[in-house]
This record gives C-alpha cells, sequence and structure tokens, in this order.
C-alpha cells in the first residue's frame, strides 16, 4: 500500500524529537504500524530479525518435508504434511510483515539464496530418523513457541499480528512431536533408543536457537528499548529448559548434558556449558546441512523461474485490468 | 522482469455472516484469481471463513493517526460534477485492534476518498485508514464457503486432538511416586 | 451382498484407494520444493486432501473385509509389496517438472471429478457418502489445476513446451484410468459404480475443451497400451522403498 512518505513527514520535527516521541509511544505500549515515524535503525532491525525468522520457517520446510515420505503410518503421514504446510504459511505471514516495511520479497529470497541472509542454525542440522521428526516438533517447535509468545508483544503492528496469529496454529506442532516421542519412549526398546538417539543430537542445538548469551548479544539493548524483543536470550532460554527437562525425563529419557543439575532455590534446572565455538562455526556457514539446505531452496528457486514468467506472461496478455 | 515474486495482494478475511471483512496478511499472485485460490490455502487452513477479497497491495491508500496530526486533511471538497467511483474504507480501532471494513466513500480520486473517510469514520480511537476502490476488489462467492468449511475436517490441526499434556503428566506422577519410594 | 459383488467391490475401492495414496505421496514430494512459496502451501493442500481420499477408500475396504480401521489401513500401505498394489500407472510416474505434475494433476482430477460425479449416486451407501465428501475437496482441486493448465499452456513458449511435453506422456496413461477391472460389470450392473465409458467420455468432453483452450494439442491416440492395474512401473517400486522405509526397518511396532 503507499502512504504519505517519512520525508514529508520529516520537515515539521527535528530528529532527536522525533525519536523522543517514538520512544514515548514505544513505553505507552502502543503498536507502530506502518506509516507511522520510525528510527531507521528500528525498521533495520525489525527487517532482519522479521526475515531470518520467515527464512527460518522456509527452510525449516526441509528436514520434515523431505521425512513425508518415510512417515511409517497414514495419520503420521497427513500430520506432517499439514504441519510443513503450516510453516509454509508461517512464512508467508512473516514476509508480509517485513513486506509492511518496505522490503520486497524478491530482494529477501535473494538475500538467502545468496548466503547473505541468516536464518535459524538449528535447520542446519539433519533429520537422522524419524525419531527426529518427534524431537524436532516437541523441542525446536517448543522453542519457537517460547520466542513467539514474547514476540506476540512486539511493538510493531504487523510482526505482532503475524506472531498472534502463528502462535495459535504452532501448538499443535509441539503435540503432534510429543506424541511421536511419547509413543517411541514407552515402545520397542529399538524405538526407544531412537528417540534417546535423537535427543542426543538435537538437544544443544536447540538450545542455541536462543541465541548467543545476553553478555554476547549486540543487538539486544535496542530491541529490548524497542520493545521487540521483551525477554532476553538466556531467559528464554531458561524457561525451555526448566519445561522440557521433567517431561522428558518423565518419559524415562537422559537429556544429553552431564553437568545438567537441579537448583533446589532457584528452581532452575541449570545447563552446563554451550559450545559457542560450534554454533558460530555453522552460523557462519560450516554446518552439515548450510550447503544441502541452500542449495535445495536454490534449485526450487531457479527451477521455478520458468512458472513465475508464464504466470507474469499470461496475466499481461489475458487478465483483463480493474 | 526484475521482480518474479508477483504482485502482491492484500487479504481482507470475513469469519462469520455480519462480520465486516478483517486484514488477514497478503499472499502473491499473478491475478485476481489465482490470488482468491492462493488466499484460501494460506488463511483458511482453519475454520471459521465465509468469504475472502483480495485487492492490490497498490491499490490501497493508507494513512495513520500520526500522520494525520502531522499532515491534517485538506478541507473537505466541494461535491463536484465528474467520474466518482466508490471506495471501501478500512479503520483500525485501538492498540490490539486489525484494520476492519467500517464503510464506503464516493470520490474521484484515492486522496479525495481519504478525506471523507477521515471525516465520516471518525472514531476516536481510529489509528490508521485505508481507501482503495471496489472496483479493484475481487470476491469470493457463495459457492466458496463450502470450501471454506473443509477447514473443519481437518481436526489434526487442532491441538486438543493430543493427549499429550494429560499423558505426560500422568508419566510424571508415577515417575515422582517411585522416585519417593 | 453377494460374495461375487464383496470381492469386486473390495477390489475397486482399494485400486482407488492406491490411485490417492499414490498421488498424495507423489505431492508431497514438492514440499520444499515448488516454484513459488504460495504453490508450496497449495501444493501441500492438495497432497492433504489426496491422502485423506485415500483413508476414507482404505476404511470402506477395511470394514468390508471385517477388519479394524485403526491398524488394517497401514498394513495395507506399509505391508504390500509393489505387485499387489493396484494404482493406476498415472499416479506412479516421477514427479518431472511443474509442469508434469500440474498436467497429471489435473487429468485425474478431472478423471475424479466424472468418477465422482457417478458415484454419489451409488446404491452402496457407504460410497455415496465418502463420493459426497470427496467431492467437496476435488471442486476446489479442479478449479486450481485449471486455472494452472490454463497459465502454463498459454503463458510462454517455454511453459507452453514444458506442458506439451507432459501431456503427450501423460495422455497415454491417463486413459487407463477408464479401464474396467475384470470384475467391474457385476458394480456396474447394481448401481454401485458408474460405468466407466460414460465417466470416460464426461472427463474427455471437458478435457479435450480445456487442454485446446489451453493451446496444447491432443494426442491422437484412443486406446491406452497399459491394461492391467496388476502391472506396475518400476517407479511403484521405488516409491514404495521410500513410504516403507521406517516400517521395513522395524516392522510390526506401533508409531
Amino acid at each position: 500500500m503507499y502512504g504519505a512518505t517519512v520525508d514529508s513527514i520529516a520537515d515539521s520535527m527535528d530528529d532527536a524529537g522525533k525519536l523522543a516521541e517514538f520512544e514515548a509511544r514505544i513505553a505507552r505500549g502502543e503498536k507502530i504500524e506502518p506509516g507511522d515515524w520510525m528510527p531507521e535503525e528500528y525498521r533495520r532491525q525489525l527487517i532482519r530479525m522479521i526475515s531470518q525468522h520467515a527464512h527460518s520457517e522456509i527452510v525449516g520446510m526441509l528436514p520434515e518435508g523431505t521425512y513425508i515420505p518415510h512417515a511409517p503410518s497414514l495419520r503420521r503421514k497427513l500430520i506432517l504434511l499439514a504441519k510443513v504446510q503450516d510453516e509454509g504459511g508461517h512464512g508467508q505471514y512473516l514476509y508480509h510483515a517485513a513486506e509492511t516495511l518496505g522490503a520486497t520479497r524478491e530482494e529477501m529470497i535473494d538475500a538467502l539464496l545468496a548466503g547473505k541472509a541468516k536464518y535459524s542454525n538449528v535447520f542446519n542440522y539433519p533429520a537422522l530418523s524419524w525419531a527426529d521428526i518427534g524431537i524436532i516438533g516437541w523441542l525446536v517447535d517448543g522453542a519457537a513457541i517460547l520466542n513467539q509468545t514474547m514476540l506476540a508483544k512486539c511493538s510493531y503492528g504487523p510482526y505482532s499480528r503475524a506472531m498472534i496469529r502463528i502462535c495459535a496454529e504452532e501448538s499443535f506442532h509441539m503435540r503432534q512431536g510429543q506424541d511421536i516421542i511419547i509413543t517411541l519412549a514407552t515402545g520397542a526398546p529399538e524405538q526407544k533408543a531412537m528417540a534417546q538417539d535423537a535427543l542426543n543430537r538435537w538437544w544443544w542445538p536447540t538450545l542455541m536457537m536462543f541465541g548467543p548469551p545476553d553478555t554476547d548479544s549486540p543487538n539486544s539493548a535496542a530491541l529490548i528499548r524497542w520493545r521487540i524483543k521483551t525477554k532476553t536470550n538466556d531467559e528464554l532460554r531458561q524457561a525451555f529448559v526448566n519445561q522440557m527437562v521433567p517431561e522428558l525425563q518423565a518419559l524415562g529419557l537422559t537429556i544429553p548434558d552431564p553437568h545438567l543439575r537441579y537448583d533446589e532455590e532457584s528452581g532452575n534446572w541449570i545447563s552446563g556449558p554451550i559450545d559457542w565455538d560450534e554454533f558460530w562455526r555453522v552460523i557462519n556457514g560450516d554446518g552439515p546441512m548450510n550447503r544441502k539446505r541452500l542449495g535445495a531452496r536454490r534449485k526450487a528457486h531457479e527451477d521455478g523461474r520458468w512458472v513465475r514468467e508464464a504466470l507474469i506472461a499470461y496475466a499481461e496478455k489475458h487478465v483483463a485490468d480493474g | 522482469m526484475t521482480d518474479t515474486q508477483w504482485p502482491r495482494w492484500v487479504v481482507l478475511h470475513q469469519e462469520t455472516e455480519g462480520d465486516p471483512h478483517r486484514y488477514a496478511g497478503s499472499v502473491h499472485a499473478p491475478d485476481a484469481e489465482i490470488a482468491l485460490q492462493n488466499a484460501r490455502d494460506v488463511f483458511v487452513r482453519r475454520p471459521r471463513c465465509v468469504s475472502l477479497w483480495v485487492v492490490q497491495a497498490d491499490r490501497i491508500l493508507a494513512r495513520t493517526a500520526e500522520e494525520f496530526a502531522l499532515t491534517p486533511p485538506l478541507p473537505l471538497p466541494q461535491r463536484e460534477e465528474g467520474k466518482k467511483e466508490s471506495y471501501y474504507v478500512f479503520q483500525k480501532v485501538g492498540q490490539k485492534g486489525v484494520h476492519q471494513h467500517v464503510g464506503e466513500v464516493e470520490a474521484a480520486s484515492a486522496e479525495e476518498a481519504m478525506q471523507w473517510a477521515w471525516d465520516s469514520f471518525n472514531h476516536k480511537n481510529a489509528l490508521v485508514w485505508w481507501v482503495f476502490p471496489i472496483g479493484e476488489v475481487a470476491k469470493s462467492g457463495p459457492e466458496d464457503v463450502e470450501v471454506y468449511r473443509i477447514a473443519e475436517t481437518k481436526r489434526f490441526r487442532d491441538q486438543g486432538e493430543y493427549h499429550t499434556v494429560a499423558t505426560l503428566r500422568k508419566l510424571r506422577e508415577r515417575k515422582e511416586r517411585n522416585n519417593a519410594r | 451382498m453377494h460374495a461375487d459383488l464383496k470381492a469386486a467391490m473390495v477390489a475397486k475401492l482399494l485400486a482407488m484407494a492406491d490411485d490417492e495414496l499414490v498421488l498424495g505421496h507423489r505431492d508431497s514430494e514438492w514440499c520444499g520444493h515448488a516454484p513459488i512459496l504460495e504453490e508450496d502451501i497449495a501444493f501441500a493442500n492438495i497432497a492433504l486432501d489426496e491422502i485423506g481420499h485415500a483413508i476414507l477408500w482404505y476404511n470402506l475396504y477395511t470394514d468390508l473385509v471385517g477388519e479394524n480401521r485403526e491398524t488394517f489401513p497401514d498394513k495395507l500401505v506399509y505391508e504390500r509389496p509393489a505387485s499387489a498394489y493396484r494404482s493406476a500407472r498415472i499416479v506412479e510416474l516421477p514427479k518431472g517438472d511443474w509442469a508434469f505434475s500440474m498436467t497429471r494433476q489435473y487429468l485425474f482430477d478431472a478423471y475424479e471429478m466424472a468418477m465422482l460425479d457417478g458415484l454419489v449416486a451409488s446404491q452402496y451407501p457407504p460410497l455415496a457418502e465418502a463420493a459426497a465428501k470427496i467431492r467437496k475437496e476435488e471442486i476446489y482441486h479442479l478449479r486450481h489445476t485449471r486455472a494452472w493448465v490454463r497459465r502454463l499452456g498459454l503463458g510462454t513458449d517455454e511453459s507452453h513446451q514444458r506442458m506439451q511435453a507432459a501431456l503427450d506422456t501423460l495422455w497415454p496413461a491417463a486413459l487407463q484410468l477408464f479401464e474396467p477391472a475384470d470384475s467391474e460389470a457385476g458394480l456396474i450392473a447394481a448401481g454401485y459404480v458408474p460405468d466407466p465409458a460414460g465417466v470416460r467420455r464426461a472427463w474427455e468432453g471437458q478435457v479435450r475443451e480445456w487442454l485446446t483452450g489451453s493451446g496444447l494439442a491432443l494426442p491422437p491416440l484412443s486406446d491406452t497400451p497399459y491394461n492391467s492395474r496388476d502391472q506396475h512401473t518400476e517407479h511403484l517400486a521405488a516409491l514404495l522403498d521410500d513410504l516403507q522405509q521406517v516400517t521395513r526397518q522395524y516392522p510390526g511396532l506401533t508409531w
């Protein structure tokens, strides 16, 4: 949609005044809508965050998408298809939110495929067994729900609304993952072993999903001041661990953290040290699946070019205007 | 061909008969027919919906309350002769509100339509106004209501179908009893 | 139901269910690889619906042979070898390019609508009921694939050529859908299923007009080289290797 440009409003106030009024609006809990004045940094951070989030949904379709053909029952096949379809839809909602800030989908996708844009590191790990699908649903979507519930309160209207819609749909993603793992953990010994093996491989990458420790997060302060985020990485990570540990242990599964201990006083499960070297290695392109994930998306994009062009050609020739 | 992600269409969703259409998001599509199909796939995976409207994003003129405060609207034009078009007016009311259909105005241009919208729909908590020509909107038909209802049959998308909360609670309680022994 | 009629009905249901399952499986292979995000979502939806239809037909089969709906459909799907499947060739073929999959889906959707128009009037009530449910979703599939076939047929030279190549390959395979099984005469006489010759006429009437209007030339073939659904392309075995991968590795378990 189109509206008054930022420049035309700029004339009437000075920058410091506009920023002060903007921050006062945020402090009052107001939602910023497209067309409202915003600092360039706010716009930039949001486009970065939202597009990364969108890319994560799209890339996240791949590990599960490759398992749809192998789903071991009709019901699981249906459910996994519905889940992957939702993820496409969530990517859709998120690209839209970024588009309201002036980014185009073509630019965002080009940046992803060129390896310039980031997406959630967790999807750079391979899905090696059916149990991985259950663990991804339970842990990865469980982590996403915590993050998204927080983001639903964010100050930018379109992102907040996208989050609300996504949160409502995401809850079944986690539940179906739990359902798979419960079936495996209470099933035959080889199924329980499959679940344990998947947990061993996905636990740490999921903890890293919440981002670097607060001390190492350069973007965090601005994001919190402008109520894009309302909780820190470490706070969310702790909430996640507290939620997951008792439930996984109740199934007789072992958390692959030899240093994990329960602290009576705080009521928190304290994790051992996270290997942040691995995190940075993987996020910078050296993970087991980075090349494959992006390669698959690039191929789909390139192979699909003639299709997208054909539909534009048809619309220009055959569809009456207005 | 620079952008092959297709033009963007805003999707407006009516939940039940009598509700106003509300802003759901957008889809990319090469034309209106595909836009309506895509809108259903993206926005009607879950109940409830009786109608979808789509309109190309660049046909919507938008203003926020903040923009009006900084640049107040011009005085209303005289009702002149000349070709008038009907415009839908959508409005977001309240911080947690979603843009929804509030009415129509007649005008010779989008800018004029916005002036009438500002004048006619001036709820004190209105935060965003949209106007766009009714002629630019593609709408689903009554035959689509059945198609949209299909979402109700896909119960596996409902988290209530999975009784994992109860199962895990029972397992935890059993474990705690065993630990206590 | 008379034993012969029951055997014929069971065979027909299995064929219809296998068609939906294999097609749904093929459609699902596009997940994450479609030309644009909206089609990832749309095609996943079509796949979802097809597998849902397969389940409906497998359930009717299960009821007729006196087995349990909770477990038997999965047995049928995950424990049969390719030789025991009764799907048609057209659904087994690999997904190919977007033109191929879209044309295949269109030809199948149009066939299914023509069949369902007959099945909703079936004298066997469970069949009529299931057909009515499925028909609601097929209306949507057909609308989607028709719109795409037209746009790809008339879009650019490249899209046109790909569509023509797809149609040339798929048309003979599509005609197999109308080959009656040996036992089908009894079902037709009892009013349980429509006469395939009539279904084919309805189908051809619709698709010839639509494909021609989409700028495509119809192959001159009027007979299919494929008769029996007992025989399959080599692609079905490979498909089942994928589909049954986990259950073959760990047989007899609950998932």
